[in-house]
C-alpha cells in the first residue's frame, strides 16, 4: 500500500485517531468481513424495497435521465453517486491508501493512447454485454442471490425491468 | 478492489480474495432472499435462462478481462481520483446508448429500454 501518510490528503486529518484511522483503511478487510457485507445490502434492499442490486442499472439511469435532459435521479443513480463518493471520502480518509500507478497490464504494455482505447472499447463490451444480459457483475441471481460469476444466472432481470 | 491488477489476478486464478469475497456475498444473499421467501415476505419468479443471457455475458466477461475491471469498481476508480476509469465509463456509456438503439430498433415489447421506476 503506498500513499499512506501523504502530506497533502493527510494535512487537515491527524491527531490521536490518525494512527487507528490508517491501521483500519490500509488493509484490505478480511473475506469474511467484505463478501457478507454485500451480501447484507442485497438482503436489505430486498427485504426493504422488492428491489435487485445492480450497478449498471445505476449507469444505465443515469444516461436514460442525461439523455431526457433530466436530473431527477432515482436509487439506482444515486447508488452510483454513493460509490464514487465513498471512494472519494475512503481516498482522502486514508491519505491514497490502495492508489496505483497507470492502469495495470494495459499501461504497462502499451502507450497511453492505445491503453484508454482498450477501456473504452472494453466499457462498451461491459455496458452492451451487461444490458444484454440484464446485469452485471454485482447485478445477477436473485435465485442464486448475488452470483459474481462469469455466466449471467438465469434470473429473468429485465423481464422484470432490473439490473 | 478497484485495482486492475487485482481483478486481473483473480482472473488468471493466481489470487482467492474475490473469489471467497463472491462465495460470501453469494452465502449470506442466497440465505437471506431464502429466508425472506420462507417467511412468505418476498417471493420472485423463475425464468429460463436465454440465448441473450450467455451471449451478453461472454460480451461482459471479454470487457471485464480487458479493463480488468467491472461498474462497481470503475465507479469507485473515479473517486479515487483515477482518471483512466473516463474512458472506460465514456465506454460503458456507449455500450448502453447503442443496446438502447439496437432494442429501440428491434422494439422487443418485453424487453424495455430502460428501466422503468
Amino acid at each position: 500500500m503506498m500513499g499512506i501518510g501523504d502530506p497533502f490528503s493527510r494535512i487537515w486529518l491527524d491527531g490521536p485517531y490518525a494512527a487507528s484511522v490508517d491501521a483500519i483503511l490500509a488493509d484490505q478487510p478480511p473475506w469474511w468481513l467484505g463478501g457478507p457485507a454485500i451480501g447484507l445490502v442485497v438482503v436489505g434492499l430486498f427485504a426493504a424495497t422488492d428491489q435487485r442490486l445492480g450497478f449498471l442499472g445505476g449507469y444505465s439511469e443515469i444516461v436514460e435521465r442525461v439523455a431526457a435532459r433530466s436530473l431527477r435521479f432515482g436509487w439506482k443513480a444515486w447508488f452510483v453517486f454513493g460509490v464514487v463518493g465513498g471512494a472519494l471520502v475512503f481516498h482522502v480518509l486514508s491519505g491514497g491508501a490502495g492508489s496505483f500507478e497507470g492502469y495495470g497490464w494495459l499501461t504497462r504494455r502499451f502507450d497511453d493512447a492505445t491503453a484508454a482505447a482498450v477501456l473504452f472499447g472494453a466499457g462498451a463490451l461491459i455496458g452492451y454485454g451487461a444490458k444484454t444480459a440484464g446485469g452485471c457483475t454485482s447485478g445477477n441471481g436473485r435465485g442464486c442471490a448475488y452470483s459474481h460469476s462469469l455466466s449471467a444466472s438465469p434470473s429473468g432481470s429485465s423481464s422484470r425491468g432490473r439490473g | 478492489m478497484s485495482d486492475p491488477d487485482a481483478i486481473r489476478r483473480m482472473l488468471l486464478l493466481e489470487e482467492a480474495y474475490f473469489f471467497l469475497v463472491f462465495v460470501g456475498a453469494m452465502a449470506v444473499g442466497f440465505g437471506g432472499v431464502h429466508a425472506l421467501r420462507a417467511l412468505r415476505l418476498r417471493t420472485w419468479v423463475r425464468t429460463r435462462a436465454e440465448r441473450r443471457h450467455v451471449a451478453g455475458a461472454a460480451l461482459f466477461g471479454a470487457g471485464w478481462s480487458l479493463s480488468t475491471s467491472c461498474p462497481g469498481p470503475i465507479a469507485a476508480q473515479l473517486g479515487q481520483g483515477v482518471i483512466w476509469s473516463l474512458a472506460t465509463i465514456a465506454g460503458i456509456t456507449l455500450g448502453i446508448v447503442v443496446y438502447a438503439a439496437a432494442q429501440r430498433r428491434a422494439a422487443v415489447p418485453e424487453v424495455p429500454l430502460f428501466e422503468p421506476r
